[in-house]
């Protein structure tokens, strides 16, 4: 293998060359304040748009600093035998539950309608089939839909262009997505697990899933540390 | 300008400017502005469902028409795609995360543009977007409007998206050490 | 006679840098030192956290705005 498809050399590092850093803090200072105007530019633009950028720019921050990543939580465990984003993510899972379920009971207690049903979407074949693709995009991409946004930020241009087919394979799906919906997603279920088990059984339900799998995850990452 | 040279040395700046978060410490972030979303806004935090409208608005801009297409005949996409890009909230919320990140890195001077470095990454770019672009669409949502929202708003359905997720994920990671690398 | 190895992963995305880690490190003997140089963000934490789980000595340096490079002791 040359030193071309491996990228190693051996002869001694020149690694410890210093080069000279620019400071980028004042550039990002600039766009701080951008971003501030741009949210008060907001409020008398629309409704709730600077809420919704506010909440994006945090998200975006967040997935940075914490180099928070979807992908690497289902990929690392099978590809490194690491499961730390794995285990993270499930933590994320148990604690947005319940953020969600008691502010769903809230609204059910006081016999008014409950927001978000929307995303509790229907379970067919068009579920299984859509996951597995994404599954297999978001690991090739190098990232998955919120990764690649971060990336772009970040200055990737190999993640804008994934961005940019992202866009065109959605409109691809909604251009077919009426012969799914005809074919399966009409007719399949969707599950609400307090449907099921009742509000506290079914966020019990969940936590208790969520537990088992977090369980598998530790298990998995000890015993990748013994066999390697 | 001196004062940016002591504010980027100084250890507390550091410390919460520039090291990484822990992972947990993502974690519940994350949560905390995913319930603020679920509360303030009445839906679960989305990405994906907002790059079918981009899609839309870019097909419109080069002369085509999604006006008789299922996907957009419902009253509440025609009315996102008449108020246009601008008025769209979940578009503002996507930018923001991009210049979320960008405003993250920047703050820990550590911002660098990443040229595209081969022919794999390209293939691999384009044909990853298409099949995470096509799967969203058709599961109803990402990593993230799907499973992240679908899991956490007690839905079945976003379980059994992780189940298949991680079976996708593991043939990508195949594809991605035999043709990637 | 230890001798230190550079691996270039600039503009890798993930989890190439990690992987391209991994093959290395296991061709060096005990006491070479693997110098992994990238500009991925994702690795800069992956990698070191991985390669500390398997007890190698690893070091981060800074290079430039975005760039690291890591040190890597095969223990």
């Amino acid at each position: 293998m040359s030193a071309e498809t491996t990228g190693i050399t051996s002869r001694p590092s020149q690694a410890r060359r210093k080069k000279k850093k620019k400071n980028q803090l004042p550039v990002a200072f600039a766009l701080l304040l951008a971003v501030v105007g741009v949210a008060i530019w907001l409020t008398f633009v629309g409704d709730n748009l600077a809420l919704f950028w506010i909440t994006g720019i945090a998200f975006g921050i967040i997935l940075q600093r914490s180099r928070f990543c979807f992908t690497a939580c289902l990929r690392d465990p099978y590809l490194t035998g690491s499961t730390s984003v794995t285990k993270a993510v499930l933590i994320a899972f148990a604690v947005t539950s319940i953020g969600f379920t008691a502010i769903k009971y809230g609204f059910a207690a006081q016999g008014l309608p409950i927001p978000g049903q929307s995303y509790v979407a229907p379970i067919s074949a068009a579920t299984a089939i859509g996951a597995f693709m994404f599954g297999i995009g978001m690991v090739i991409a190098g990232g998955c839909a919120s990764g690649t946004l971060m990336r772009v930020g970040e200055g990737f241009w190999m993640q804008a262009l994934a961005l940019f087919f992202f866009v065109v394979g959605s409109l691809l799906g909604a251009h077919n997505y009426g012969w799914w919906e005809r074919n399966f997603i009409v007719s399949a279920p969707r599950i609400f697990l307090p449907d099921v088990f009742g509000w506290l059984g079914g966020l019990l339900c969940n936590l208790a899933i969520i537990a088992v799998v977090y369980w598998i995850a530790h298990k998995w990452g000890k015993r990748k540390t013994q066999e390697l | 300008m001196k004062f940016f040279d002591k504010l980027k040395n100084n250890e507390n700046y550091k410390k919460w400017f520039k090291d990484a978060f822990p992972y947990v410490v993502g974690a519940l972030l994350l949560s905390f502005f995913q319930i603020v979303t679920f509360a303030s806004t009445g839906n679960p935090w989305g990405v994906s469902g907002v790059l079918a409208n981009w899609g839309a608005w870019l097909f419109r801009a080069v002369g085509g028409s999604v006006d008789n297409w299922y996907y957009f005949s419902t009253p509440g996409a025609q009315a996102t795609l008449q108020r246009g890009v601008l008025m769209d909230p979940g578009s503002w919320r996507n930018i923001g995360i991009i210049v979320g990140a960008l405003l993250a890195t920047l703050l820990a001077s550590g911002f660098k543009i990443k040229k595209i470095k081969s022919g794999k990454q390209v293939v691999a770019a384009v044909l990853g977007g298409l099949l995470m672009g096509y799967g969203a669409r058709i599961a109803a949502g990402c990593n993230i409007g799907a499973l992240y929202s679908g899991i956490s708003s007690l839905s079945v359905s976003g379980w059994v998206f992780g189940l298949f997720l991680l079976g996708g994920a593991i043939v990508g990671s195949k594809l991605l050490t035999k043709f990637f690398l | 006679m230890a001798k230190e190895v550079t691996l270039d992963c600039m503009g890798e995305a993930c989890p190439v840098p990690l992987i391209k880690t991994e093959k290395a490190l296991e061709k060096l003997e005990k006491g070479d030192v693997l110098v992994v140089q990238i500009d991925h963000s994702c690795a800069m934490k992956n990698v070191p956290e991985w390669a500390r789980k398997q007890g190698h000595n690893v070091e981060i340096e800074e290079v430039d705005d975005g760039e690291w490079e890591l040190f890597i002791e095969k223990v």
